[in-house]
């Protein structure tokens, strides 16, 4: 775990470029629907990412019955694992945070896995209100308490 | 790490893994139906079947299934032996009559050479393989809702005397894990029924989208110590909850925003 | 009382032998299930009633007792009069005060209930003289028919807890295993697996709890061993299964019954109670520190559940279905605890092999199968019952000298041993030694130790569509060869026997009996096709002839075969007539008989009757409505009585 994935939404102008991207990253030919990434759009270019944050103590992680969900140790995600899912979609409603998503058309729930440790948001964002910094570097930020760069 | 071989193959498995894993783990694929890693092995379909042996057993073997037979030091695995092979044969051929228009089915007794079985067909086709999973994985769940019923070649799937299952709450797992699709449901955004019983969807209080049953939600919520309520707003409400905190902390203004 | 020491067992058992021989005369009527089904309950307390009314323990000294099975079922209601060792057979109320008066008071003999050897035509008089007794060496059936099984002196006085005594006061938990071992013990319910090594794995398994089981679902067909154990002799049980739990290191087990033995269960309920009272179970036992007890856990009606993971699965609750034994139940079985299950007759052999050392069991039997094994002698014999022989015997002696030979004098076609896992031997295995390895070998197996005895009027094909349809509806259902298999293969079976048999039969037969060896669960499935296998393996021909011919040798399957009257020898005698069932017989007293295809269903009783030998069974396929004044023509598989150990296979031959 040398990297962390920060949010900074004030820097954030709603283009929807990660959304974009993170629905191509996961093989979904950009439909919208299957990003990981939401901007909550609160003006023309006025928003808010709301991504999982891979919680310390994950709600998701409690919430399974099967053991599906499992924290990587290199990227410091939670990830699901689509083989034992079973779909009894739990975790979609524990998230106290909504970041787990149920995806109809794929019949499956989907949630930021930071794409194995290249999280395919980052170079798209214009304004680098998301980016994927050394974990020394994470603590001089300006917003340390900000949701997302808590680590 | 116990080392063995596999089809030629020396494998380092997994202490305390089954045989079924370190094959997997040669990249050495041997079928299965009954198999699913959110529950517990069954050993039931017999589809796993493998031959092992050890150098000093001159040559006696002995078939177990992967699944369930515990990786030893120095054992010699046939995952295609003459007989491994002949058994699942004969256990899809009996499937087949069993199942003739489950296409699983067919098309895994036609990936062993079996177009048509050599049986008797079941003169009221069925899609169960009886294979467990639903039952399994409900009790995983912890409902134990269903369970087999009768035994031998009237062993079922079903709810208690065949009624609508008191402890199901609708979560729709045993449905999901079917590999047939046998376990028929209906879901909405208001309802969903599945074994002859109706379920009240837990409606976003903000919104109105759902994801689980309110039964569902009460179980849960019994269970993990957190309040029915836990459960009630939906994921969209709470992104935009999240959302509205992070501007608040981040010295914006609030505006009214748009359910993102 | 409590016996709280050696000292004091040693006494108790002193004044209970002195009690015993204080009842010098005694009636023993035997109150095992098959003798209470002929009515020996009223017996018994006609007996009871009839001695106090008339004083006669003051007067005679003559006390009654209700015993477990003598073994000698179809014989019963039977009863023994003790010290003259005389057997009566098929005694009813109306013959007890006959008995008191003349029997006991006087001395005589009633020779309408004695036993009459059917080989010599004689009367036999005495319990150790007939044949079926006295070629019998009763371990684990020591005291059946000689002890009241609820009363815990009788057993005392009979040599009961004497080894616990031995091994709790002098021997030490491995030496107990030792001793077994000596013995060359082996499971008496089937497997046959050696006794001293699972219970070596046992002891040394990890854990402080361990449980000690006893298997008395005693499922397979014309098996009841078991039963009449569990119902004559409890504490035998209960003694040797304390022995286990001290040699293991377990102080709790259950004692498995099938539901269908409501007598064993009491009996055993009341074995344990008094046991407990006496300080024979329960906490420190015989005053040595030893805590052990003992519970019974009812079956639920499902043969599968004598499967031993799925009889711990039953216990603990759940559907009885077996699991995969890739880690052994001594390591983790009943609640995934250390666990060691053995039979009743294991149990039961136990505690007579404490008292009397393993040297002394080994010395009877074969290299490798020794003692001796408790068999329930059944179907065409003349001797049907329950017997105890040393192992080695060979299925001739059982079957003739003990048997008595076939029923009518019929030739001897095949015996069945072991159960539904077993197979069908032929006339030229008839001396082989009953051993576990070399039934195995010759494609059968000791089972629990059913003996099924066929003759000539046995369709082996219809023996094997038997087992596979009990197995059918026993098969728990879990695993697919096992549950699919026998669905199919019955299909297959039901078609051999109604004419549909098809070219290739017999290879379909084959490699799906193979399949369910290779891939079933557990032993139910895997040894399911055991007796097509081995019928197949003897008596192929007839398989063929079903197939080919649609013709049954046997005449049995009733779809197949008309039945005919030859015109000739037949002289009007009417029996046939009196068994027909659908009044298919026409024909005038003393004139020539007719059967009338139409109705005829092909029972074949008018054949089993009919004193003139002039009834013939043909392939229905051969029938013509003219058959009856048409002149006899040869017709096939017909065969007659021979005389007695014939050893011929008799009928069956496939007809060109």
């Amino acid at each position: 775990m040398d990297r962390i994935y920060c949010v900074i939404p004030e820097r954030c102008i709603a283009c929807g470029k990660c959304e974009l991207a993170c629905a191509f990253a996961h093989g979904s030919e950009g439909q919208p629907a299957a990003t990981r990434i939401h901007i909550h759009r609160r003006g023309p270019d006025l928003g808010t990412p709301v991504v999982c944050l891979q919680c310390d103590d994950p709600s998701c992680l409690a919430a399974c019955p099967v053991g599906a969900l499992t924290w990587n140790a290199r990227t410091a995600a939670i990830e699901v694992s689509r083989e034992t899912c079973i779909r009894c979609r739990m975790c979609v409603a524990a998230c106290p945070f909504g970041n787990m998503t149920w995806d109809d058309s794929r019949h499956e729930v989907a949630k930021c896995d930071l794409c194995g440790g290249d999280p395919r948001c980052v170079p798209f964002c214009p304004t680098k209100a998301l980016d994927y910094v050394p974990a020394d570097r994470a603590a001089i930020l300006p917003d340390a308490a900000v949701p997302g760069a808590q680590r | 790490m116990p080392t063995l071989t596999i089809d030629g193959r020396t494998v380092h498995a997994d202490h305390g893994t089954f045989l079924l894993a370190a094959c997997r783990k040669a990249g050495i694929e041997v079928p299965t139906l009954c198999e699913h890693p959110a529950v517990e092995p069954y050993g039931g379909c017999r589809l796993c079947v493998v031959d092992v042996t050890r150098p000093e057993w001159d040559g006696w073997s002995k078939m177990v299934v992967a699944c369930l037979f515990p990786v030893e030091d120095g054992i010699v695995v046939d995952t295609r032996s003459e007989r491994v092979m002949e058994t699942r044969k004969v256990v899809l051929d009996l499937l087949l009559a069993r199942c003739p228009e489950t296409p699983l089915i067919r098309d895994l007794a036609a990936a062993h050479g079996i177009v048509a079985t050599s049986f008797v067909r079941n003169p009221v086709p069925t899609d169960c393989i009886l294979c467990g999973l639903c039952t399994r994985v409900c009790d995983t769940m912890g409902m134990s809702a269903i369970s087999s019923v009768d035994r031998g070649a009237g062993r079922e799937i079903a709810p208690p005397f065949r009624a609508p299952p008191p402890a199901c709450v609708g979560c729709l797992a045993c449905a999901e894990i079917c590999p047939t699709g046998f376990i028929q449901f209906e879901s909405g955004t208001r309802k969903r029924r599945i074994w002859e019983k109706d379920f009240d969807m837990l409606r976003c209080p903000r919104c109105g989208r759902s994801h689980i049953t309110a039964a569902q939600a009460d179980f849960f919520a019994g269970r993990g110590g957190v309040p029915r309520s836990y459960f009630e707003i939906c994921d969209h409400c709470k992104r935009a909850d999240l959302a509205a905190t992070a501007t608040r902390l981040a010295g914006e203004p609030a505006t009214p925003a748009r359910q993102g | 009382m409590r016996i709280e020491s050696l000292k004091q067992f040693d006494t108790a058992v002193a004044a209970a032998r002195e009690a015993r021989s204080a009842k010098g005369r005694e009636v023993w009527v035997c109150c095992g299930t098959g003798c209470l089904a002929n009515g020996s309950k009223a017996v018994a307390d006609a007996f009871g009633a009839q001695i106090e009314s008339a004083g006669l323990a003051t007067t005679l000294g003559l006390y009654h007792k209700s015993t477990g099975c003598h073994g000698f079922c179809e014989r019963g209601p039977l009863v023994v009069i003790q010290p003259e060792g005389l057997l009566y057979t098929k005694v009813g109320v109306g013959d007890v005060p006959e008995i008191l008066t003349k029997t006991v008071g006087k001395g005589e003999v009633i020779p309408r209930l004695l036993y009459k050897d059917p080989a010599t035509k004689l009367a036999v008089a005495k319990y150790d003289d007939i044949p079926f007794y006295k070629h019998q060496i009763r371990v684990s059936m020591r005291n059946i028919g000689r002890v009241d099984p609820a009363d815990l002196d009788d057993a005392l006085a009979h040599g009961a807890y004497a080894g616990l005594a031995r091994a709790l006061s002098a021997m030490t938990p491995e030496q107990v295993i030792a001793e077994i071992e000596v013995s060359g013990l082996r499971g008496r319910g089937g497997a046959g697996f050696a006794t001293a090594r699972k219970w070596k794995a046992c002891r040394k398994a990890h854990g402080d709890r361990k449980f000690v089981l006893c298997n008395g679902d005693e499922g397979d067909p014309g098996a009841f061993k078991d039963r009449s154990i569990m119902e004559g002799d409890p504490h035998s049980v209960i003694e040797g299964m304390t022995l286990g739990g001290y040699a293991i290191g377990a102080h709790e087990g259950y004692l498995y019954v099938r539901d269908e033995y409501p007598l064993a269960v009491v009996n055993l309920q009341k074995a344990l109670a008094d046991a407990r009272d006496r300080g024979l179970l329960g906490a420190n036992i015989l005053g040595s520190g030893f805590d052990f007890d003992l519970r019974i856990s009812r079956g639920g009606g499902a043969f599968v559940c004598g499967e031993s993971s799925a009889l711990m699965r039953s216990i603990e609750g759940r559907t009885g279905e077996p699991r995969a034994k890739y880690v052994h139940a001594s390591d983790k079985g009943l609640f995934d605890l250390p666990t060691n299950l053995n039979n009743v007759e294991t149990w039961a052999d136990v505690g007579a092999i404490i008292a009397n050392g393993g040297a002394w069991f080994a010395g009877w039997g074969t290299k490798k199968s020794k003692g001796t094994k408790a068999f329930s002698l059944v179907g065409k014999v003349k001797n049907t019952g329950l017997i105890e022989l040393p192992m080695g015997t060979t299925l001739r002696h059982i079957i003739y000298d003990i048997g008595g030979g076939i029923l009518k004098d019929r030739p001897f076609k095949a015996v069945q041993t072991g159960g539904p896992s077993g197979g069908c031997l032929p006339a030229d295995k008839l001396d082989l030694p009953v051993d576990y390895e070399i039934l195995a070998d010759n494609g059968s197996m000791m089972g629990s130790g059913g003996m099924i005895v066929m003759d000539d009027r046995t369709c082996m094909v219809d023996v094997a569509k038997y087992f596979l349809k009990f197995l059918s509806e026993e098969s728990c259902g879990k695993c697919v060869p096992c549950r699919e298999g026998l669905k199919q293969m019955l299909h297959i079976f039901e078609d051999l026997c109604t004419g549909r048999g098809k070219p290739g039969d017999i290879e379909r037969i084959e490699r799906l009996g193979r399949g369910m060896q290779l891939g079933s669960l557990c032993e139910l499935g895997k040894s399911a096709a055991n007796p097509v296998m081995s019928t197949l393996r003897y008596f192929r021909a007839e398989y063929e002839s079903h197939i080919d011919h649609k013709a049954c040798p046997a005449g049995m399957c009733r779809d197949l075969t008309a039945y005919e009257i030859v015109s000739e020898p037949c002289t009007g005698c009417h029996q046939c007539v009196k068994v027909c069932p659908t009044e298919a017989i026409a024909g005038k007293a003393r004139q020539k008989h007719v059967i009338d295809p139409a109705r005829c269903i092909s029972c074949g009783s008018c054949f089993d009757v009919c004193p003139e030998d002039c009834i013939r069974f043909i392939p229905k396929s051969l029938s013509v409505p003219e058959a009856a004044s048409a002149p006899a023509r040869v017709s096939f598989g017909n065969p007659s009585p021979a005389p007695a150990r014939s050893g011929g296979t008799g009928g069956g031959a496939c007809p060109r």
